[in-house]
């Protein structure tokens, strides 16, 4: 791998984030206005007795958690989406970048995207409701890196199907976590979602993740064998989005897709 | 006409889209500092051989080396000594014209890109545009700056689809001087394809004429217009567009 081409790709994501303002809006204002919703459902099921403080706690360290997914996630597949957008791909194709360092150098930028989302909730959730998500402490490093293998795992197969169906995929780029996270269980127990879906919510790694996170806020041990599973999960994904990758990319130049972004 | 030597060894290039057979055993050799134009009618084939000896399109059946390297399992690195431009592609347009090519200098393997930029844009003669953003430019300033990316890293083979389709004469005369010069001072080897043949018979040495998907002449511009009775390329051109309007 040359982390020469990995640095190219990371600046040049950077150089086009910078330049357009409305791309900060994943970054920043979806984050401040995540955390300013939930936190004030919280704060209102508070008032009526519905909840209490430890709610607060859950909703914004909920937040916190499911802006790794997001940020890494739309960073990745935005990412890509950029070059098509620009018709870019074909300059990239030829050169003598490799996929791996592609993915490496978006991935370094969405990497940044995460701390700036996740330093967003944070603020939000000290100066608005005076609430740290700090009470995570370091059980956060881990979340965060499953959390964000995840992300990588779905970027990646949204920029497969876009490779293989063309632009008309990009949608999947937020509809996947559309579907993705309700099922994760982010703001409840698995057992609080219909009977048929349990089981599905049961084997997506996210869920494992904000279970533990739960426990965790609620004063409980760090559960390992919850991050254990997600962690196993989040592999396993992973490995299959690269392989479904490479697999449409290898269709992609077999069709002469490349036809459609020139 | 293969060269044991030359920078691009295709031979047997085939390509299937559905029920087309957009390339059909095209054999292409280029050597070192050769200029060579790939020609044909539109649908003839050559960009989809463009794509096939770039990697960004895998051939159905044949051999394909570039630099010595072959494709598609050595891409990485016969792409490091291969650059590419074409007329058709945008720059984008978030980024300024020296960021767009020291992000491209550092892709192509450039440590420290920046002289190389600087060398490039002088030599077209496009050093005011460093600071300009990518949707400032006009089609012609896009394609110049387009052919600067493409020979910052003095590649062996240069690539060009379509290089001076938007361009003023006076424009086109630049490229085509930058050209001539890169191949000369570098023996950078040339492979170009252009619907402008008097261009193309002042800037190759070699025309390489496709049709249907096949190779229908391969030698010296004088010599193909000879081949088929006529003045000159644009002759040929157009009876090879006229064989393939009729019904075969």
């Amino acid at each position: 791998m040359s982390w020469l081409r990995v640095r190219a790709i990371a600046r040049r994501n950077t150089l086009a984030v910078l330049r357009a303002p409305q791309r900060w809006f994943d970054v920043l204002v979806w984050p401040l206005v995540d955390a300013v919703l939930f936190g004030s459902i919280a704060v209102a099921f508070g008032e009526t007795g519905a909840a209490d403080d430890v709610a607060l706690g859950f909703f914004l360290s909920a937040v916190l958690l499911f802006h790794v997914v997001f940020q890494s996630q739309v960073g990745l597949a935005v990412g890509f989406m950029e070059e098509t957008w620009s018709r870019n791909l074909l300059n990239l194709l030829v050169t003598p970048l490799r996929e791996t360092e592609y993915v490496a150098g978006v991935l370094v930028f969405a990497l940044a995207k995460v701390a700036i989302g996740i330093t967003v909730v944070a603020i939000v959730a000290a100066l608005a409701f005076t609430t740290s998500v700090g009470a995570l402490g370091f059980a956060l490093i881990p979340m965060v890196a499953v959390l964000f293998v995840v992300g990588t795992s779905v970027g990646l197969l949204v920029i497969g199907m876009i490779l293989r169906f063309g632009q008309g995929a990009e949608i999947l780029t937020w509809g996947f976590l559309a579907i993705w996270l309700p099922l994760s269980g982010i703001f409840y127990p698995v057992d609080a979602l219909p009977a048929l879906l349990q089981p599905v919510s049961q084997v997506l790694p996210t869920t494992h993740v904000f279970a533990a996170a739960r426990t965790v806020v609620d004063g409980g041990a760090l559960p390992w064998s919850e991050l254990g599973w997600a962690s196993l999960g989040a592999v396993v994904l992973l490995v299959g989005s690269a392989a479904f990758v490479v697999k449409m990319l290898a269709v992609f130049r077999a069709r002469g897709y490349v036809s459609r972004h020139t | 006409m293969c060269n044991p030597s030359g920078v691009v060894r295709a031979r047997g290039l085939v390509k299937q889209y559905r029920r087309v057979r957009a390339v059909d055993g095209v054999d292409l050799s280029v050597a070192p500092g050769e200029r060579v134009a790939l020609l044909g009618p539109n649908g003839a084939g050559k960009t989809t051989i463009l794509f096939m000896l770039l990697g960004v399109v895998t051939a159905d059946a044949g051999k394909i080396e570039i630099a010595g390297f072959r494709l598609p399992k050595e891409r990485g690195a016969a792409m490091e000594r291969v650059g590419f431009a074409a007329g058709y592609l945008p720059l984008p347009e978030r980024l300024k014209v020296r960021e767009f090519l020291e992000v491209f200098g550092m892709l192509s393997g450039l440590r420290r890109p920046q002289e190389a930029v600087e060398l490039g844009l002088d030599r077209f003669g496009i050093a005011h545009l460093a600071e300009a953003a990518g949707n400032e430019l006009s089609s012609g300033q896009r394609t110049l700056v387009g052919v600067v990316k493409a020979t910052l890293h003095h590649p062996e083979l240069l690539v060009l689809d379509e290089p001076t389709a938007s361009l003023d004469p006076d424009v086109a005369l630049r490229v085509r001087r930058g050209l001539e010069r890169l191949c000369a001072e570098e023996s950078t080897a040339l492979l170009v394809t252009s619907h402008n043949m008097v261009e193309v018979e002042r800037l190759c040495e070699r025309v390489v004429f496709v049709s249907h998907g096949r190779v229908v002449a391969d030698d010296t511009p004088e010599l193909v217009a000879a081949r088929f009775g006529r003045a000159d390329l644009e002759g040929v051109f157009l009876h090879l567009a006229e064989l393939r309007e009729e019904p075969s």
